[in-house]
């Protein structure tokens, strides 16, 4: 099981557990037979539906249970309900799986509801105008709210990332993009190994540069300055060495290219054996040499070729485990031909 | 701390799932039954030990998880029809040769009824949709025979629109790169026979970049260790032809030291609790690094590469050779 520790018990304690846990075993048991036998007999009535409500408190990844509680909405309880109520049944469900969520924030089923709710939530209250959105608006940005709070007790998980994506393109009325920038320059800032967060950028620049919020060069000069501040704060971080192959994208730009491979050496002398600074040579010196042998000339790409060979062997003392790659590298070196 | 595969305990630790009733997360894990007994018997058979589990018994269980209205398997009985147990109940019952008992046909509809109009797959009729569910609809037509009925282009197109600058790929469209899903996005593409989607330095580079100084692989940058990523990224590598892109002797000793000395199983890393998933993953790595004594495993469907090869579905991945002893 995921990060829970072995520990060993004696016979009797195990006995002693199972005593304790028998009576909510038989409780949970009955629970799961009765809703099951509920289930087949196509019973959709509110008594299921707060058996449902109890068997998810305790045991959330039960999805027939998810499945069998949106039924009962959708063939009983919607029809027959305002949608001033429909949005109300939708809130009290947004609720319930937010505690739900704080002991279990990476169980699938509970993100798949919220999901689900927010797409169930009627047009109101009003019936034209901003109004229209009013209930939609509420719970999307309570949703941005919640999983905020989840990014800020795990800013690593992936469910709340993806969740907050999805929100983000499919609220009714659309944040700007640019604030998603503000939002990941404070977690980076928190903590500059958020690769998360430096994936994010990679999804979020391309769309403020194809729409002109922003100038792509000089945000992207701007985006090197915070890139380098993080290699510097620690060059063995490999979030943003993954990232700065993105900024350096297919390295079309031979003066950027040329730029960031002097920059990377200013690090290596001062970090001297450090990895990344050493694999990203290697990576974007391969690149100009494949890109732009014919503005190089044959002498600049035979001291590319030699600088490229002796880091790729360094880095198969200083990074072993990955040694047979650094050879292959070596083997399959672009050739002047 | 163990240094060779503890094949016994193992094999008792499978053996011994089904005798926890008395147990409450028995019951509470319900819902991935199906997907255990898959995990279980695939073990089993990588370790040569297919009959420890009772083949009857088995295959009686996979049939009463059928959903009759859905047309396909649950993961127990009376649990709605899913797609992920539906592609462990095609495996199970493959393997043990039991697949006339099913209504192809119709569970061919349920998969193919599950793909969205982008291309991906929900998991079932509420519709949670990422690349794990389009892998399994994939695999599952594959070994049901049913390939030629799948619009691959739009299948694959999905694909491609979920794989990030690193080579590797997301869940959704605009995820992180997760090593999970470069196992189900490269598989699927191998099943299809269009890895010439797959960026293979990159994601070669991004994969190799998973295993830590402990020898134990990570699934994503400046995260930890965890047994279960020794299957997601080496299968990966393999059908890449790039296993030999890390160390793996050091991840032989990593999965080996996560084993349970006495209860047998294996854990996520060491001294912690195991279970029967990390079990299956870390002996499914431990295959594809060349283990002595182990059968080989097909990193494409995570079976034995046996009954893959006899089906004429063996894609060319390569694994290391493998060892006369340690």
């Amino acid at each position: 099981m995921h990060g829970v520790s072995r520990v060993k018990q004696s016979q009797a304690a195990l006995e002693a557990k199972r005593q304790r846990e028998r009576a909510k075993l038989k409780e949970y048991l009955a629970l799961s037979d009765e809703i099951l036998s509920r289930k087949k007999r196509g019973d959709l009535g509110m008594e299921s539906l707060a058996l449902t409500t109890k068997m998810l408190q305790i045991n959330p990844e039960f999805y027939t249970v998810w499945n069998y509680r949106r039924n009962i909405y959708l063939g009983v309880i919607f029809p027959n309900s305002t949608p001033e109520q429909i949005n109300e049944t939708l809130e009290r469900d947004l609720v319930m799986t937010t505690i739900a969520l704080k002991a279990h924030p990476k169980v699938y089923c509970i993100w798949t509801h919220r999901r689900w709710c927010l797409a169930q939530t009627p047009e109101g209250p009003g019936r034209e105008g901003d109004d229209i959105h009013g209930w939609r608006m509420k719970n999307w940005k309570q949703e941005l709210f919640v999983v905020e709070k989840m990014l800020g007790v795990d800013a690593r998980n992936f469910h709340a990332w993806n969740y907050r994506r999805y929100i983000l393109e499919n609220m009714p009325v659309k944040k700007p993009d640019i604030d998603e920038l503000v939002y990941t320059t404070k977690k980076i800032q928190a903590n500059f190994s958020n690769f998360s967060a430096w994936h994010q950028r990679s999804k979020t620049y391309p769309l403020l540069w194809e729409s002109n919020v922003l100038d792509s060069e000089k945000s992207r000069e701007e985006e090197f300055d915070l890139v380098r501040n993080a290699m510097y704060t620690d060059p063995e971080d490999q979030s943003v060495w993954v990232y700065h192959r993105w900024l350096v994208g297919s390295g079309e730009d031979i003066e950027l290219l040329k730029r960031e491979i002097r920059a990377i050496k200013e690090l290596l002398e001062e970090e001297a054996g450090s990895k990344w600074c050493m694999e990203s040579l290697v990576h974007y010196q391969t690149l100009l040499v494949q890109r732009h042998y014919a503005v190089l000339g044959d002498g600049e790409y035979g001291r590319l070729r030699a600088n490229s060979l002796e880091l790729l062997q360094q880095l198969e003392t200083q990074d072993p485990l990955r040694k047979q790659r650094y050879r292959d590298i070596a083997s399959s070196f672009p050739s002047n031909q | 701390m163990a240094s060779t595969l503890l094949v016994d305990r193992h094999v008792s630790y499978i053996q011994s799932l089904g005798d926890n009733k008395d147990d409450l997360v028995y019951h509470m894990t319900a819902h991935l039954r199906l997907n255990a007994i898959y995990w279980g018997l695939t073990a089993l058979c990588i370790m040569n030990r297919k009959d420890a589990l009772d083949r009857d018994e088995i295959v009686d269980f996979v049939m009463s998880c059928w959903d009759e209205e859905a047309g396909a398997f649950g993961s127990h009985p009376d649990h709605d029809a899913h797609l992920h147990s539906t592609l462990s109940a095609v495996q199970i019952l493959i393997i043990h040769d039991a697949l006339d008992k099913v209504d192809v046909p119709r569970v061919v509809d349920f998969i193919l009824s599950l793909q969205q109009p982008s291309g991906v797959f929900a998991g079932d009729k509420f519709g949670e949709t990422d690349t794990r569910f389009l892998y399994c609809g994939v695999a599952a037509l594959s070994l049901l025979g049913y390939l030629d009925k799948l619009d691959v282009d739009r299948t694959v197109s999905y694909i491609r629109r979920c794989k990030n600058f690193d080579g590797g790929y997301g869940n959704v469209i605009g995820a992180e790169s997760h090593a999970a899903q470069a196992f189900v996005c490269v598989g699927a593409l191998a099943i299809l026979d269009r890895l010439d989607e797959v960026d293979y330095q990159a994601l070669g580079w991004w994969l190799a970049e998973r295993q830590l100084a402990n020898g134990g692989l990570n699934g994503r940058p400046e995260k930890k260790e965890d047994v279960c990523y020794s299957f997601w990224v080496l299968s990966a590598l393999s059908i890449l032809n790039k296993l030999s892109w890390i160390d793996s002797e050091k991840l032989t000793e990593f999965i080996l030291s996560a084993q349970d000395p006495d209860t047998g199983g294996i854990a996520d890393r060491p001294n912690n609790m195991v279970d029967v998933f990390h079990t299956i993953f870390g002996v499914a790595g431990l295959s594809l690094l060349g283990y002595p004594g182990l059968e080989d495993l097909d990193p494409v469907y995570c079976m034995p590469k046996s009954i893959t090869e006899k089906m004429g579905l063996k894609k060319g991945w390569v694994a290391l050779e493998r060892r006369k002893s340690m």
